[in-house]
Parts: structure tokens; sequence; C-alpha cells
């Protein structure tokens, strides 16, 4: 599962509609689902399940004939378009709702119908453009759980476009990063979390200098947070017994010793501005 | 949570081919437009002017046996359509001008009022077609689906042609079936063969391009209405400008006994200003694939009109979309 991330007008939704063949490419090649493109998009198309950052629906139908008229287009037979319209309803968490006219739906009913279009046709890679926009919490995180089980037991390949990051950091294990149309990073979120060199996070109860001076003193790197917390670098996990004993030989109280993590707002952050990532 | 529900699971089955998929498209239109009341009102409506028509064919094939019936044939060829020479043929040798009068009698049921009838119809069906997708940006799922534009354009368009057909073709194929089962033998179907095919020719003219033209005006707009107007103008204002130019300089037009004014005698040019009207461009069309074309003028220039409304309309459209694609 990737995540697609990037700010404003970097081109994530400009890429997936080039994926899709909706945006005519001026040049370059690639492959999708071991189909070349852009050669072969109609049927890239036939095999992805789209769901659409914008608002979108079929004004005059009802929930439960938006479904079954993707799943129709898709090409699923008449009966069991229907039948499979309603088994992904019901999957989705769209109950009697299914069958009020689209018009009516709020933003959050709408976000699952288009999910609920993108996944009838059983598409073995799902490209979802923001899919919490307009959820609340609850709604979010079974939207969330929904993903992560198409991805965990059902298979799927997922790209996850979205700007909320927390979405990411508990879906997604990979992550393309677009700045201003180009791939500015690309790497499982596991590495990207790792800083540049072992780091720890020390919290200390009551005087952290002491310590501070007697790591220093031994050749580490040492900065104090905001928090006052201790942000040790340089520091392999061999040497942490050692540390537990510099503080107790400086009377320190630890409260909590843990190893520090890029987040991943700090890496958009600096990756938005073209920094370098410590 | 529905005692049903088993979570997700995968599906594995047979897709339908790929070119079918238009065909839904259709189906969904035909279904939406279908659920309103006052279309299927109107298209009930539509149907009575077939009752005209009907009565003429049967008139015509009991005429020679009923002489009542010969005389109502007479006059109605004489006075309406201006054809005494037909009349008296009609009495003395039927079947030789049974093929010319059935089509004079199917023509004026396209010709009048089905080509109001269309008009109306398609003013308020076509131009929701793809502004309500451009409002709703409903073509974002048409288009994640293996789709093309061009098939997306079918789709909507074959939703017009179905309800065009229903009032157009499918009561003018009736009206043909209607004078088979009235004839003395099945040895007329021999004679009038050609009918039906220049049925379906003249609903071909009648159908394509005036489906571009809603169609274009439907795709220019994100509301309807604005389309609608469009569309009505056309027709109103073309019209009246051909009616306008072609007889301003005719004060009093000489009388006939009975009947109408005695056109043919004021040397008229019925041609000249025609393809300002695309009802009188349409007409033109359709009495040259009837074979009954009344005027001078060659047809070609009203084809080439059509040719090209078709041609640029679609283009337009399949243009628009691409536009909104890219956005």
């Amino acid at each position: 599962m990737t995540g697609l991330l990037g700010p404003n007008g970097s081109g994530k939704s400009t890429l997936i509609k080039s994926l899709l063949g909706l945006v005519r490419t001026q040049q370059g090649s690639g492959s999708v689902l071991g189909m070349e493109w852009p050669q072969r998009v109609r049927e890239i198309r036939d095999q992805v399940g789209y769901l659409p950052e914008d608002d979108c629906y079929i004004a005059g139908l009802n929930g439960i004939e938006s479904v079954a008229f993707m799943a129709h287009l898709a090409g699923l037979p008449g009966t069991e378009g229907l039948r499979r319209a309603h088994e992904i309803c019901d999957f989705c968490d769209i109950g009697e709702e299914r069958y009020r006219p689209v018009e009516s739906y709020s933003t959050g009913m709408r976000q699952k119908l288009k999910f609920a279009q993108a996944l009838v046709h059983d598409p073995p890679f799902l490209i979802l453009d923001e899919p919490t926009t307009g959820l609340d919490p609850d709604q979010r995180e079974a939207m969330l759980r929904r993903i992560r089980t198409l991805y965990r037991t059902h298979g799927k390949s997922i790209l996850l476009s979205t700007h909320i990051l927390p979405d990411v950091r508990s879906v997604c294990d990979q992550v393309i990063m677009l700045v201003g149309g180009e791939v500015r990073i690309i790497d499982t979120l596991e590495n990207l979390s790792r800083p540049a060199e072992p780091t720890v996070h020390i919290a200390i109860y009551g005087d952290s200098a002491p310590l501070a001076g007697r790591l220093r003193e031994d050749g580490f790197s040492v900065t104090e947070d905001s928090d006052g917390s201790l942000r040790i670098a340089g520091i392999d996990t061999d040497q942490i017994p050692g540390l537990w004993q510099k503080a107790a030989e400086t009377g320190a109280c630890v409260r909590r010793l843990t190893p520090a993590m890029n987040s991943l707002d700090e890496i958009f952050f600096h990756a938005a501005s073209e920094t370098e990532l410590r | 949570m529905p005692v049903h529900d088993l979570g997700y699971r995968n599906w594995e089955g047979s897709r339908t081919a790929r070119i079918l998929r238009p065909m839904f498209v259709a189906r969904s239109g035909v279904s939406l437009v279908w659920r309103r009341r006052w279309l299927r009102t109107m298209l009930m409506l539509a149907w009575l002017p077939i009752i005209v028509p009907a009565f003429g064919i049967f008139a015509f094939e009991y005429s020679a046996t009923e002489p009542e019936m010969r005389q109502v044939v007479v006059q109605v060829l004489s006075g309406p359509f201006q054809r005494p020479d037909l009349a008296q043929q009609a009495i003395s040798d039927p079947a030789e001008v049974r093929h010319e009068v059935w089509t004079m009698l199917i023509l004026t049921f396209f010709r009048y009022p089905q080509l109001s009838a269309m008009v109306l119809l398609v003013g308020l069906i076509a131009p929701m077609l793809v502004s309500y997708d451009l409002r709703s940006k409903a073509y974002l799922l048409y288009f994640s689906r293996p789709l093309s534009p061009t098939e997306y354009i079918l789709g909507k368009a074959a939703v017009v042609w179905f309800f065009l057909g229903m009032i157009v073709t499918i009561p003018a194929l009736l009206l043909y079936v209607i004078g088979i089962l009235l004839s003395p033998d099945l040895s007329v179907i021999g004679e009038t063969w050609d009918i039906p095919l220049r049925i379906l020719g003249a609903s071909v003219v009648l159908l394509v391009p005036t489906t571009a033209v809603a169609m274009c005006y439907s795709s220019s707009t994100s509301e309807s209405r604005y389309a609608s107007f469009a569309w009505f103008a056309t027709w109103i204002l073309g019209f009246v400008a051909y009616q306008f130019l072609t007889f301003m300089n005719v004060r009093r037009p000489p009388r006939r006994r009975r009947g109408g004014p005695d056109w043919q005698d004021l040397d008229i040019d019925f041609d000249r200003y025609r393809l300002l009207s695309p009802y009188h461009t349409l007409g033109k069309v359709e009495s040259w694939v009837f074979g009954l074309d009344p005027t001078e003028g060659s047809v070609w220039p009203a084809i080439c009109l059509l040719l090209i409304i078709t041609v640029v309309g679609f283009w337009i459209v399949r243009r628009r979309i691409i536009a909104r694609l890219s956005v």
C-alpha cells in the first residue's frame, strides 16, 4: 500500500488521471499491473478502482443504482451487477440510505458511495484520492479499516493519495512524495522514519544538565528539545546499557527512553521545502 | 449491520464485452428519463397523430370497394395534398398509385406532427444528458471505467434515439404494417418493399443531426435550461427567418376556389433561404428520401449542411468532455 503525498498543486491528481489515461501525456512510459502504459490505458482502467477526489455523482440515480451502474459499466452482467452492488454497499456500511437519491447524500455518505463504486468490480488495484475527506472520526477510522482489510486480507494494491498524514502513517507501508510535479521521495515508511544516524530520546525527571554534560564528555552529540528531553545522536543499540549506567551515576531519574523516529510531518515539511533530512 | 453481511468477497466471473458498455450508458439514461411522468404522457400524445395517416391508408384501401371512401380519398388528395391528378388515378387504378399515396401519407406524418413532437421531446430530454454530468462531475465516474469519450457520446445519443424512434420510426413502420394488413393481398409487399427502408432513412435524417445539435448545446453548459433555450431558439428563429425571407414580398396570394393559397402560381423560390431553417432543411431531405421532393432546388446543400452539423456537433461534444477531464 503506497501513500501518495505532496503539497497542493504538486501533481498528485494529475498523476492519477494520467495513470488512468484521463489526461494525455506528452512523454514517458511505464507499466501498470504488467500492462504497458500509456498504450493500454483502457485495459488498465478495467483493472483499477478509482475513487475521485471531487464530489461526483450521477444525478437522478439512488445509491444502489449508482453502484450497480458502475458494476455494469465495468462489465458485470445485469443481475450479478446488482447483487454485487448490494454486497459492496453492505461492506461499505451503506444501509437503507442506498435507496435514497444520491443528491440527498451528505459528503461522508457520498465518500462511502464513491468507495463502493470503485470497489464493486473487484479490481486488483485501487486508486483512492482523498478517501477520508468529509468523514467524521468514526467513519474515517472505519474507512481506513476497510482499506487495511482490502490490502492485508484480499491482497489489493492500493495507491492512497491524501493530505492527511496520520492516514498514511496508519495504513501505508510505502510513500511517494511529489513536489512540483517531481518525485521527491520514494521509500518505505520504515526507512523514512529512521533517522540518518541512530538517535534516542531520553526524558528525565528533574534537571537533565548533569547527564547531558556527562554524555557530551563521552563524545555524544546531545541536544535539548523544547520539552526538556534530550536527543542523543550517534548512539548504537549496544551502547544503551551504558546510557543507563551514566544516568545512574549522575543521579538522573529516567522517565522515558525511546529510539527517535523522523515524523512523517517532518519528512513532508522538509521534502516540500527542499531541505535535506537529518 | 445486516445479518447477511459477509464482509468483502472477491468476485470472479466473466465480464460482458467492452463494445457493449455504451449500451449500459444508454440504458441508464433511458431509465432515468422514463421515470418522468410528463414524458410518458408526451410519448402517448405523440402517437395520436398516427390516426390521421392510418385513416388515410384505410380510406385508400377501401376506396376500391366502398364508393363513400372513394369520395373521401378524392377530397383529401385534391384538397390538402393538392394532387387532383393523383386523386383521379386513385379512382381509376389504385394499385398504380398505392406506393405514392402511402409514402405521401407517411411523409406527412414524419414532416408535420412528428417533426414538431421531435423538437419538443429532444428539447426536453437532450439538454440534461451531458450538462447534468458536467455539473455533478459524473464524467469522472464514467471515464474511470474503460469507456472512451466517443462511446460515452454514443450511449448518451442512443437515449435520444430511443425516444425519437418510439415516436417517429415505430409509428411510421406501424403505418406501413397497417397498410399491408388492409391491402387486398400480400403482393403489395413487392410493390412497397422500399417504404420501410425509406422510413429508416428518414429516421436517420431526423435523429442524427438533431441529436448532435442538442448534445452540443448540452455539453456547452452545466445549466441545462440554457441548452434548452438555445435548442428552441434555433428552431423558432430559423423557422421565422425562413418564413419571413421567403414570403416577405408576397402580399396577397391568389386563392383557389377551395383550399389554401396557390403558392405555385406565385413563383416563390422555396429553396433560397431553406438552409436557415432546420425545420425546412430536414423537411427537404426527408421529402427527397421518400422520393417526393416538391421543390426544384438541389437537395445536396441541405444534405451537406446536415452532415456538417452532425460532424461538428459531435466533435464539439467530444472536445468539451476531453477538456473537462484535463481540469
